[in-house]
């Protein structure tokens, strides 16, 4: 008997997305009720959220009943997730309460589950998977999903703030054929010519002119093939820091809510401990960044740490802790943040995506490699519930890992953003993927 | 290309073909030390640079003697607020300064303190001043390699022990190298080898010998399956390390804490713990879990891998541990594919981005030929008619580390001046490597992950290239720093040194940077912008003529031109 649940894929299907919903728990015990989702926002601001190692999410949303509950229990014997301590979401499957503040927004109808997203030949190796989940395409290329995205619609000779990223490095789904997006990793001193440890440079040296000089070399022409891969993101670093802020300076911004990490949040890791900042301050950045007025329409952060191979029963808690936790506080403090189109909460969605999930089956305290995802969506915008395909765990492969649906294409996902979030013709977006992949509807 | 260019070495030796070698296999050499060197038979000069007997520059006394006292006892001498354990590593409280020789503080019975900035800091030093620059290049080449990261192995001491093997062990046989990583501690700790011990029914945790194969020694998905790394894995099942007690420090500000300061492989197969040691842990059984699954060790004597089915790994040669030989077979076994994926690094790290199939396949049969032995295949890669071809040279995008020891190395004191200066004329490593490494895009000692770094394209992005802009300044413009205890200039320099003859005119200035910090070609429009806007009428050569020249030194290394090399 194959115990796989399928769920809602088309547009056509938003009663079936309401009534998975209303399975996910409708009116729960603390009170919380579906809310309609608001309309589509006029300028929508999408936030990426790369949760980076390969999540357990088997143990973020796992199998609450039923024949993949009973092998879930067999395979996962000291790393199980108790179904009492879980949100049931209906279908069979529940939500951990580690994933801090994430039940409470799904209960609302928040937050589109994709379980079992991904693609047909899963590759085990964190780096092709990354390569692949960025590329939005099964085969080898050199650009990304989003900076194919940025190649089509941002201005040629502006919008270089359109696209940012807070991690110091460029992933390839940022990535274009002529057009990147810009990394910024601090609110001040992004200026030219600054100092190492400090800001502006100032006399005796002559900054204008340090300036100018600089700009004459990344215009020019030169014979060597490494030029360009020099020039194109020292041009893209020149542009941005003049626009930017007041001499390089975000105004400040206090968030109005606690992040995890900070103190007096109540949250801690299950040692007592302060949780990691890292994904706060990163969401914080953007938070500032929104409040500013910076044109940015995509943004990309990056939580790591989810290559569990042991020490799970602990790590696994911890990370889940800051993930959501910081989450739901980005989401909180954007009520506050009144921009020009809109308060900034009703422009947002967050969309978190993993390489891959992990074996089934634990090891030794850990989990190996595995194949099918989780992804999410989160907005106010959102029409909530389960949305792909659960796998089937009674069925594994022969190296025991879940098995693939062609209901959870990871590009249709992304077709599913273009098209619904970031306004793309159905025509373009086909093009920006490489073909015509079914849409979810949770837009 | 044909395998005759890699076989045939170079037949134009000059200045500019030592210069091109000097970068990619060293930190760079000077302009003068290049045309002395230039006058030897280019096949000694390489093969000595190789073997250590040729040095990267030409001052007799920046001899290993010299560098081996400084590293001990001065080096740090720059941030000697800091062997107080007033810092901010956990659990320091105020403890009594440390005498030299401290070594960055780090290491031995220093290891508590277990400082990634400190390490870091050993590091680029040794790449700036160790008189013999290729241990230093191919130990950098192999920590991107087997990429291993301080923000898991948490110990600075056991990460530099690792680094010290790259400099030891990385011109060996390649075989050997990779056996040796895979019994070192900090990647033990790394990729999970030390809970590659399972007990019961668990299965064998396949973290390491997955990327043995797709990182370090095959590439994904190169003649290897699922059913390989499982059974690779039951092969090293039991890898892991004891801590002598010796090497057992505790913290004396907070005698709770411990670290080890070194670790001995071991493999886990039930026996006693050896006399004065324990486990990695730091607990005290009596005795080592036994190897997977326990209690019945004849289930790993056969070890069937895709390429060499039934490997015995009770009857392994002499002298090897327990499942080595499956280790081993993955350079018979796969030969041609191991071959190809380091020859394929090799290119990408040494030579060109833009190599052919032909290219490597034929660099690959060269190491073949040569039985896997690194110092033979080097010789004859950096000797070769292909490396020296015009198209090879500045056809890479420079890593930010080399790029910044490179240029420190060129416009900085040697290691002799810098030794007898008062305050010591070295650059503030500890202040600088942590955390711009990361912003520049190479955290030494710490990549986020086992691939370590892509290199070429992937070195630069917008923030990558902002950083290094603030590198430049850090350096040609004379930055200063204070750390709350004193005031360092981060990279001391001096104009006057940069030339040794006073230049008569702004293209001199000009021409004498560009000899030092060798980018590639400026555009003369380029060229006469800059020289126009920094000398609008007239030149001489004074104390606002020097503060140009720093603006100059500034504009070069910011250029597109000197990111390649």
């Amino acid at each position: 008997m194959s115990t796989r649940r399928e769920f809602l894929l088309t547009a056509g299907a938003t009663s079936m997305a309401l009534s998975g919903l209303s399975a996910c728990g409708g009116s729960s015990a603390s009170g919380s009720t579906v809310i309609p989702p608001t309309p589509l926002p006029a300028v929508p601001i999408l936030v990426i959220i790369n949760i980076d190692g390969g999540y357990d999410w088997l143990n973020v949303m796992p199998p609450i009943s039923g024949a993949n509950a009973t092998t879930y229990h067999d395979l996962r014997p000291s790393l199980k997730i108790d179904p009492a301590t879980v949100l049931d979401l209906g279908n069979g499957v529940g939500l951990n309460s580690d994933l801090t503040g994430l039940g409470e927004l799904s209960q609302q109808g928040r937050v589109a589950w994709l379980p079992g997203i991904g693609m047909a030949n899963f590759s085990l190796s964190h780096f092709t998977a990354i390569d692949l989940w960025g590329q939005g395409a099964a085969t080898p290329a050199d650009s990304g999903w989003l900076g194919r995205f940025a190649d089509s619609a941002f201005n040629a000779a502006g919008d270089v703030l359109r696209g940012i990223t807070v991690t110091s490095d460029l992933p390839i789904m940022l990535k274009g054929g002529n057009r990147s997006f810009v990394s910024i990793t601090n609110s001040s001193g992004y200026v030219f010519p600054a100092k190492l440890t400090g800001n502006a440079i100032g006399a005796p040296y002559d900054a204008t002119l340090l300036e100018n000089g600089l700009a004459s070399a990344v215009n020019a022409a030169s014979p060597y093939p490494g030029y360009l891969l020099a020039s194109v993101p020292t041009k893209l670093f020149l542009d941005a820091q003049n626009q930017f802020g007041t001499n390089g300076q975000l105004p400040a911004r206090t968030p109005t809510v606690l992040y995890p990490g900070d103190a007096g949040y109540p949250e801690k890791r299950l040692d007592g401990g302060n949780l990691s900042a890292s994904l706060s301050n990163q969401l914080k950045l953007i938070a500032q960044m929104i409040a500013s007025g910076l044109p940015g329409q995509v943004y990309f952060a990056r939580l790591g740490g989810w290559d569990t191979h042991s020490n799970q029963a602990t790590d696994h808690p911890n990370l889940q802790r800051v993930l959501g936790g910081a989450i739901r506080a980005f989401y909180d403090d954007l009520k506050s943040i009144s921009t020009t189109s809109g308060m900034a909460q009703d422009r947002l969605m967050v969309l978190g995506y993993s390489e891959f999930g992990r074996r089934v089956k634990e090891n030794n305290g850990g989990t190996d490699h595995g194949t099918a995802g989780l992804a999410f969506c989160l907005g106010n915008a959102v029409k909530g519930g389960l949305y792909g395909s659960y796998p089937d765990l009674t069925s594994l492969d022969a190296n025991g890992n879940m098995r693939y649906s062609a209901t959870a294409d990871f590009r249709s996902l992304y077709a599913t953003v273009l098209d619904r979030w970031l306004g793309q013709a159905t025509t373009t977006t086909n093009t920006l993927l490489g073909s015509n992949y079914p849409r979810f509807g949770f837009l | 290309m044909a395998l005759t260019d890699f076989t045939t070495p170079i037949s134009n030796w000059d200045a500019q073909a030592v210069l091109h070698f000097a970068r990619r296999a060293g930190f760079g050499i000077t302009p003068e030390h290049a045309t002395t060197l230039a006058a030897q038979d280019p096949v000694t000069v390489i093969n000595g640079w190789v073997n250590g007997s040729v040095a990267a520059a030409p001052n007799p006394s920046d001899g290993a003697s010299l560098f081996s006292t400084v590293l001990a006892n001065q080096a740090d001498v720059v941030t000697q607020g800091q062997v107080t354990a007033n810092t901010t590593v956990p659990g320091a409280v105020s403890v009594p300064a440390v005498p030299a020789p401290h070594g960055f503080l780090t290491e031995g019975t220093d290891a508590w303190r277990n400082s990634l900035s400190a390490g870091q800091a050993q590091c680029a030093w040794r790449m700036q001043y160790a008189p013999f620059s290729f241990k230093e290049r191919m130990a950098l080449f192999w920590h991107n390699l087997f990429a291993t990261g301080h923000h898991k192995v948490n110990n600075i001491a056991l990460l530099l022990k690792q680094y010290e093997l790259f400099r030891s062990n990385g011109l060996g046989s390649f075989g050997d190298l990779l056996v040796a990583v895979s019994k070192d501690p900090a990647m033990a700790l790394w990729l999970d080898s030390v809970s590659n011990n399972a007990a019961g029914t668990s299965a064998p945790n396949e973290n390491y010998a997955r990327e043995a194969m797709e990182l370090y020694s095959l590439g994904v998905d190169n003649g290897y399956n699922q059913t390989d790394i499982t059974q690779l894995a039951r092969a090293l099942s039991g890898w892991s390390f004891v801590i002598p007690n010796a090497s057992w420090v505790v913290n004396p500000a907070s005698p709770n804490q411990f670290t080890a300061a070194d670790g001995i492989f071991t493999v886990y197969q039930g026996q006693t713990l050896p006399a004065n040691t324990r486990g990695w842990y730091g607990g005290t059984p009596a005795n080592l879990s036994r190897m997977h699954p326990t209690g019945a060790t004849n289930d790993i004597t056969t070890i069937n891998l895709q390429w060499q089915s039934g490997l015995n790994l009770v009857t392994a040669a002499a002298g090897q541990a327990p499942g080595e030989n499956a280790l081993r077979s993955i350079l018979t076994g796969r030969a041609t594919e191991c071959s190809e994926f380091l020859a394929k690094r090799l290119l990408l790290h040494f030579v060109t981005p833009a190599f052919s199939t032909q290219d490597y396949q034929d660099l690959a049969s060269v190491i073949r030929s040569a039985g896997f032995d690194l110092a033979a295949v080097l010789k004859t890669l950096l000797a070769s008619t292909y490396f020296f071809m015009p198209d090879k040279r500045y056809a890479l995008v420079e890593g930010p580390v080399s790029w910044i020891v490179r240029a420190a190395r060129l416009l900085g004191p040697d290691l002799n001046t810098a030794d007898t200066q008062n305050p010591k004329g070295f650059p503030a490593w500890r202040v600088i490597t942590n955390p711009y490494f990361d912003q520049a895009g190479m955290k030494l000692l710490d990549p986020s992950g086992p691939n370590g770094w892509h290199e070429h394209s992937a070195w630069l992005n917008s923030n990558t290239m902002r950083y290094r802009t603030k590198l430049a300044a850090a350096l040609a413009l004379a930055e200063t720093y204070n750390t709350g205890a004193e005031t360092l200039t981060l990279f001391p320099t001096s104009v006057d040194a940069w030339f040794p003859v006073a230049p008569t005119t702004a293209l001199a200035v000009h021409d004498r940077l560009v000899a030092l910090l060798q980018p590639a070609a400026i555009p003369t429009a380029v060229r006469d912008a800059w020289l126009a806007a920094l000398w609008p009428s007239g030149f001489t050569w004074d104390a606002t003529a020097k503060t140009k020249a720093r603006e100059l030194a500034f504009l070069l290394l910011c250029s597109p031109f000197a990111q390649l090399y």
